[in-house]
C-alpha cells in the first residue's frame, strides 16, 4: 500500500493536467502593435467567463477578441466545464492574477451572491447573458429573458392560431435566465400580463387561452437524454401539437427525434438560439421559427464597458444598471440575411 | 440462469406495471425507442462486463465514447477523410487504447482503477483539445452513414414494428461474447482467472494475456458505442458527450449478474440490465411529470429489486437446510 501513492501521482498529476488543458483561455486576443509599448500603463486585462462550453459562447468570444482589439486591452474567454464549482475556481483564480475586470454569466445567481460580490470589491464586474440582481455587480448586459421568452411564446402562438397541446424542453431550470424565459414562454402562450414574478412549477399541465402546456423536460446537458425526452414526449403524445426547445441544442435533438418518428412538419417547432440545425429547419419549414440573442454583442460590449470601468470612467453605467441587447424573432423570411450576418462575424 | 431470474423478473414488473399505467409505452414508436437506446448502452456494457468478470474496472468508458463520438465526426467534416478511414481510425483508436490500459494493469502492475481512471480524465481531454471545446456534427450530410445507427429494419407481422439497427450491432456483439465466454476455452480462462488469478496461473493460463484481451475488449466496445451513439444524436459536445456512461455500463453489469469481485457474468443478463435501466427512464417521462427525480426512482427501484432477490435467496436456502434438517430426521 505505501508503494501505491508513489506510483499513481504522476499518473494523476498528468491525467489532471492533461483533463483540464481544455480550460486554457479559448480566445485571446494577439498582442497589440507595439507602437504605444512605452506608454506608461500596462495593458488592461479583462476576462469573460460563460456558464459552459457551448457554440453560443463561441459566438460571444468572437465580440469579446474584436472589442479586445477596439479597445486596446487583453481579453480572454473561460467557460467552465463541470457547472457552479469550476465557475467559482475560475473566477477566484483570476482575482489571484489580479485581472482588471470580469463579465460573467452566473450559474446560479442567488447562492452565487457572496462570491460575485467578493469579485466586484476587486475588480470591475459586469454580468452577461444571465443577471445577478443581488449583487454588487456593477450593470447587467444582456436580453430581459423573460421578454425574450414572450417573443418565443408569440411565435407559438403563431405556429398554432387554433391553439393545441405544447411540451417545453430545455436543459435545466436552476439558471435565472432559463426559469425567466420559460416562464415568458408560458405567459405569452396562455395570453397572461407581462409579469416576470410569475412563476409555474416545471411538474403539471398548465392550460387556458386553447393551450395546453404538458410540462417542461430537462436533460441536464446529456444530449442523448435530450433526445430521449423529446422520442418519449412523442411515445406519451402522440398528437402532440407543439414543441419547443429553450436551449440552443434542443432543437437540433427534437429535429431529430421528429424526423426519425417520420413527423418532420406535422409537429410544429419553435426554437431559441441559433445551431445550424435550427437554421436549417427554418429555411426548410420543419422549424417555425426562432428567438436569437446576439451573444457576439454580449461580449462585444462586455469588453467594451469593462474597458471604461477598469479606466475608471463610471459614466458608461446607465441608472437602470441594464444594457438591453434585445432578442429578435428569426422566420423564414429573415434567415436568409441573419445566417449570413452570423457567418461573417464568426469567420466561418 | 438462476442469477439473473430476480433482474429479469424485475424487467418484466417494471414493462407490467408501466403498459398498465401507459397506453404509449407498448406503441412500437416507443418499443423502437426502447430497443435502440437499449441497444447503444447494451454494447458498452457487455465491453465492461469482460473487464469485470477478471475482477477488473474500466473507469474510462465514457471518455472513450466521448473520444470516439467527437472523434469521428471531427475527421470526417472538420479534417475532410474518407468514410472508410476515419472509421478504421477510430476502431483502431478505441483498440489501442484497451492494449494500453492492459499493458499498464498487467506489465507494470499498476491497479485498474487509478489506470482507467487517468483514461476519464486523459481522453475527455484530449477530444476538448483537439475540437477546441466546440460542438461536432455532421450536420445533413452523411445519411448513408448515419443509418447504422438510426436506421431501421422492417419486421412483418409485429404491428409496424421496426427493428432498429444498432439492435444488430448488439445481437452480433452478445452471440460473439456469449460464445467466446461459455463455450470456448479463453473464457473459462477468463472467468478463472476472475475467481483466483494466481490459481489460474499456477495451471498454466497466460493470464497476462487474457487480462489485455478483457481490456481491448473493453475499449473496443465503447468506441463502437461511441461511433452509434455520435450517429443517433448527430451532434456531440465533448465536454458532456458521454459523461458518466462508464457508470450506466457497470451498474448494467453488475445488475446483470456480474459479480465486482471477478469470476462470474452473463451477457443476456448485462443486456437485461441495460433494458431495465433504460425502462426506467422511460417509464418516469411516460408516467409522471417529476423529470427531475428520475435518479431517485431508479436508485430505489433497482435497490428494491437487488434487496428483494437477495431475500428470495435467503429464504429459499433457508427452506432447503429446514428440509434437509427434516429428511435426516
Amino acid at each position: 500500500m505505501n508503494s501505491f501513492l508513489p506510483r499513481l501521482l504522476p499518473h494523476l498529476l498528468l491525467g489532471l493536467a492533461l483533463g483540464f488543458a481544455g480550460c486554457k483561455p479559448s480566445s485571446e486576443a494577439p498582442s497589440a502593435p507595439s507602437g504605444s509599448a512605452s506608454g506608461s500603463s500596462a495593458k488592461k486585462k479583462v476576462a469573460f467567463v460563460s456558464n459552459g462550453v457551448a457554440s453560443f459562447w463561441t459566438i460571444a468570444a468572437a465580440g469579446v477578441k474584436a472589442a479586445g482589439e477596439k479597445t486596446g486591452v487583453t481579453t480572454e474567454t473561460l467557460m467552465p466545464v463541470e457547472g457552479i464549482s469550476d465557475q467559482k475556481r475560475i473566477i477566484e483564480d483570476l482575482l489571484t492574477r489580479g485581472i482588471d475586470g470580469i463579465a460573467v454569466s452566473p450559474i446560479d445567481p442567488v447562492n452565487q451572491t457572496d462570491l460575485l460580490n467578493r469579485a466586484a470589491k476587486r475588480t470591475a464586474l459586469v454580468t452577461a447573458d444571465s443577471d445577478a440582481p443581488d449583487s454588487n455587480r456593477a450593470v447587467y448586459i444582456g436580453m430581459d429573458n423573460y421578454q425574450a421568452g414572450r417573443l418565443c411564446g408569440d411565435l407559438v402562438r403563431e405556429a398554432m392560431p387554433n391553439g393545441g397541446t405544447v411540451m417545453l424542453f430545455i436543459g435545466r431550470l436552476e439558471q435565472d435566465n432559463a426559469k425567466r424565459r420559460r416562464q415568458g414562454v408560458i405567459d405569452a402562450i396562455l395570453g397572461r400580463p407581462s409579469n416576470p414574478g410569475n412563476f409555474d412549477p416545471p411538474s403539471g399541465v398548465i392550460e387556458g387561452n386553447g393551450f395546453k402546456i404538458l410540462g417542461t423536460l430537462t436533460d441536464q446537458f446529456d444530449r442523448a437524454k435530450g433526445k430521449a425526452n423529446a422520442e418519449d414526449a412523442l411515445a406519451k403524445y402522440p398528437d402532440l401539437g407543439c414543441m419547443v426547445g429553450l436551449f440552443a441544442y434542443n432543437p437540433p435533438l427534437m429535429l431529430e427525434a421528429l424526423a426519425q418518428a417520420n413527423k418532420l412538419g406535422k409537429v410544429k417547432v419553435v426554437a431559441f438560439d441559433e445551431d445550424d440545425a435550427t437554421l436549417e429547419g427554418i429555411q426548410k419549414g420543419s422549424v417555425h421559427g426562432t428567438v436569437v440573442q446576439n451573444p457576439y454583442l454580449y461580449g462585444y460590449k462586455s469588453v467594451e464597458v469593462l474597458a471604461e470601468l477598469a479606466k475608471g470612467n463610471q459614466a458608461v453605467v446607465p441608472a437602470s444598471k441594464f444594457i438591453d441587447i434585445p432578442a429578435r424573432q428569426i422566420r423564414k423570411a429573415n434567415v436568409d440575411e441573419f445566417w449570413a450576418d452570423l457567418k461573417a462575424k464568426t469567420g466561418k | 440462469m438462476k442469477k439473473i431470474l430476480g433482474i429479469t423478473t424485475l424487467l418484466f414488473v417494471v414493462c407490467v406495471l408501466t403498459s398498465l399505467a401507459s397506453d404509449s409505452f407498448l406503441s412500437a414508436y416507443n418499443l423502437e425507442n426502447l430497443v435502440r437506446r437499449t441497444a447503444l448502452f447494451g454494447i458498452i456494457s457487455i465491453g465492461v462486463a469482460f473487464v469485470i468478470v477478471t475482477g477488473g474496472i474500466d473507469l474510462s468508458i465514457g471518455s472513450v465514447v466521448c473520444l470516439v463520438g467527437c472523434g469521428l465526426p471531427w475527421l470526417l467534416t472538420t479534417q475532410g477523410w474518407s468514410v472508410p478511414a476515419a472509421l478504421l481510425a477510430v476502431t483502431a483508436l478505441s483498440l489501442s487504447i484497451g492494449l494500453f490500459h492492459g499493458l499498464l494493469i498487467t506489465k507494470l502492475k499498476l491497479p485498474p482503477f487509478v489506470v482507467t481512471l487517468c483514461g476519464l480524465l486523459l481522453y475527455r481531454g484530449i477530444a476538448r483539445g483537439f475540437t477546441r471545446d466546440q460542438t461536432v456534427g455532421f450536420g445533413s450530410d452523411f445519411k448513408g452513414l448515419r443509418t447504422l445507427a438510426t436506421g431501421e429494419i422492417p419486421l412483418p407481422f409485429l404491428g409496424g414494428f421496426s427493428l432498429p439497427a444498432p439492435w444488430i450491432f448488439l445481437l452480433v456483439v452478445a452471440v460473439l461474447a456469449a460464445v467466446f465466454l461459455n463455450r470456448t476455452i479463453y473464457g473459462r480462462y477468463l472467468l478463472a482467472l476472475g475467481r483466483n488469478e494466481e490459481a489460474a496461473r499456477y495451471s498454466g493460463i497466460n493470464t497476462d494475456r487474457m487480462v489485455i484481451l478483457a481490456y481491448v475488449i473493453s475499449s473496443g466496445l465503447a468506441g463502437l458505442g461511441g461511433i452509434l451513439f455520435v450517429l443517433d444524436v448527430n451532434s456531440a459536445q465533448p465536454v458532456d458527450f458521454g459523461n458518466f456512461y462508464e457508470l450506466y455500463a457497470i451498474a448494467a453489469a453488475v445488475l446483470g449478474g456480474c459479480s465486482l469481485r471477478g469470476g462470474e457474468g452473463t451477457i443476456v443478463g448485462v443486456i437485461v440490465g441495460a433494458a431495465l435501466m433504460q425502462v426506467l427512464r422511460n417509464m418516469i417521462t411516460l408516467v409522471t411529470t417529476h423529470n427531475n427525480i428520475e435518479f431517485a426512482i431508479i436508485g430505489a427501484v433497482i435497490l428494491a429489486g437487488v434487496i428483494a432477490d437477495e431475500l428470495v435467496k435467503r429464504y429459499a436456502i433457508r427452506r432447503r437446510a429446514a428440509r434437509a434438517l427434516a429428511a435426516e430426521g
